[in-house]
């Protein structure tokens, strides 16, 4: 049992080694999104995020700066999909989007569907408490997440 | 530090042994301070890193046990209590082994949720003072830490609990050796997770969790034995304590003796003896006699204290059950 055990951490650490990425999407989000198409889940929350021609046109706002911004650093191209919280969301769990913005804080109650970035920026509420935002890319495709963490923090926001 | 399991002297060497034990339980809590906090703040959303928190969690409750059930023993015998306080050990015991069975239970069907709805655990960027880095290499450190002082401490600990005869104790050293299983399979189920693998996780919370539901298994079955008055066994629950046959052939050999046959109990630490004594045929034994028989027994282990030699026309089948058909094996022998 001990032996099998140190034998399977060991092949393991080999592996870690071999493939040198860590780490790695399960599900191949960043390979498939650099070079090609970002499918971002878009929810009015001025000033993160605003529709301001309506659901056809095109999106504005500090977030939709910042994903241009991340799409440009790993060559994609960006496809918008407005839509409400809740069923954007949904279309994230399914691989249906592959990052979702909309002001959405650390305190969001999505934490157990979507992986909620590092904390980006931190502002201050209409109640006076402290909001961290955060962006939503899908559950475990932790390069893509490590990947779009690393940007947002090289951006000096006020974190 | 009064030297009392009871009324019962300890030894020299169990006096020793019992220190170290308070000593060892003790920094076996203040580590677990440390562990505790260091996994619940590097565990993210890993399944394997919150079984290994909730593992250490509930390896506070041995050591705890042990120093709550130390502390009861050494109270004397009352009118109330005229068995001693022994018993406290069992009951510690008891409550360790529900503890483990319990939470075993709880995450081997959390672990085998997760696998089932194929969880994808997320594990991002961490910054540490100024550095950034994947959260991953932080809790792999985390666990490296926790892996190896419980297999020192359980180590240390196995020894006192055989010369202490302390099942609460053994336990502890028992789960604390095997302890580093956790800190293994948690680091194994992280680095999946950096390769892609996402049900790594999933399966090495799996493998922590049935662990933890076996200790408690163990655990139970040893405990609620002792509580139902089993025969004395060695302090791991696996032989036949060798003191129950010492005692009868220690009785044998006093020379007004034609058959002696005692039922051992494990109060807990020290024994409960009964002893039946078939004087030879035509003697009857002084109440001195019946005293130098006990004194002569008491003198063979600290254990045996609480003492009772009971003279019998013959060996009592109804009290010693199995006497008769062991009788008649011999003479057939």
């Amino acid at each position: 049992m001990t032996r099998n055990f140190a034998f399977a951490a060991t092949v393991l650490v080999a592996l870690g080694g071999c493939t040198a990425t860590i780490p790695t999407d399960p599900d191949g989000t960043l390979d498939r999104v650099s070079g090609g198409t970002l499918r971002v889940g878009v929810s009015p929350s001025p000033p993160w995020t605003d529709l301001p021609d309506g659901p056809n046109g095109e999106p504005a706002g500090t977030e939709v700066e910042l994903v241009e911004e991340f799409a440009r650093s790993i060559d994609a191209e960006i496809v918008w999909v407005p839509g409400g919280e809740e069923e954007l969301v949904g279309q994230l769990e399914h691989d249906e989007l592959d990052l979702v913005i909309g002001g959405l804080t650390a305190k969001s109650p999505w934490s157990s569907k979507v992986a909620l970035t590092y904390r980006y920026v931190s502002t201050t509420g209409p109640r006076g408490e402290k909001e961290l935002h955060v962006m939503a890319a899908p559950m475990g495709e932790n390069a893509f997440l490590v990947e779009l963490e690393r940007f947002l923090l090289d951006q000096d926001l006020p974190a | 530090m009064s030297a009392r399991f009871g009324r019962t002297e300890l030894p020299e060497e169990q006096e020793r042994a019992l220190r170290r034990a308070v000593r060892l339980a003790w920094l076996t809590i203040a580590f677990l301070v440390t562990a505790v906090t260091g996994v619940y703040l590097a565990m993210g959303s890993s399944q394997a890193m919150k079984a290994a928190w909730m593992e250490d969690m509930l390896s506070f409750i041995p050591p705890v046990a042990f120093l709550l059930a130390v502390r009861r023993t050494r109270r004397p015998p009352t009118p109330e209590h005229p068995y001693g306080y022994h018993r406290a050990v069992g009951v510690g015991h008891l409550v360790a082994a529900t503890a483990l069975l319990a939470m075993g239970a709880f995450m081997v069907f959390d672990s085998a949720s997760g696998l089932v709805k194929a969880e994808h655990p997320p594990v991002g960027l961490i910054e540490v003072g100024g550095f950034t880095l994947w959260s991953g290499w932080l809790m792999i450190a985390v666990m490296a830490y926790t892996a190896v002082p419980p297999v020192l401490l359980g180590r240390a600990k196995m020894p006192l609990a055989e010369a202490l005869h302390d099942r609460v104790l053994y336990a502890d050293a028992d789960m604390n050796k095997a302890d580093w299983m956790t800190a293994v399979g948690a680091i194994v189920g992280i680095l999946g997770i950096g390769l892609g693998l996402w049900w790594a996780d999933a399966v090495a919370a799996l493998f922590i969790s049935g662990s933890i539901l076996k200790d408690g298994i163990t655990n139970l079955k040893v405990a609620v034995a002792a509580l139902m008055d089993a025969r004395a066994e060695t302090y791991d629950g696996r032989d036949p304590h060798p003191l129950v046959l010492a005692i009868d052939e220690q009785l044998g050999a006093v020379d007004w003796v034609e058959e002696a046959r005692s039922r051992v109990r494990d109060q807990g630490h020290v024994f409960h003896v009964e002893s039946f004594v078939v004087p030879r045929p035509g003697y009857h034994p002084t109440l001195e006699d019946l005293r130098l028989a006990r004194e002569h027994v008491v003198d063979l282990d600290w254990k045996v204290d609480d003492m009772v030699v009971i003279p019998v026309e013959e060996l009592p089948d109804r009290m010693l059950p199995g006497v008769k058909e062991q009788a008649g094996s011999h003479d057939a022998g």
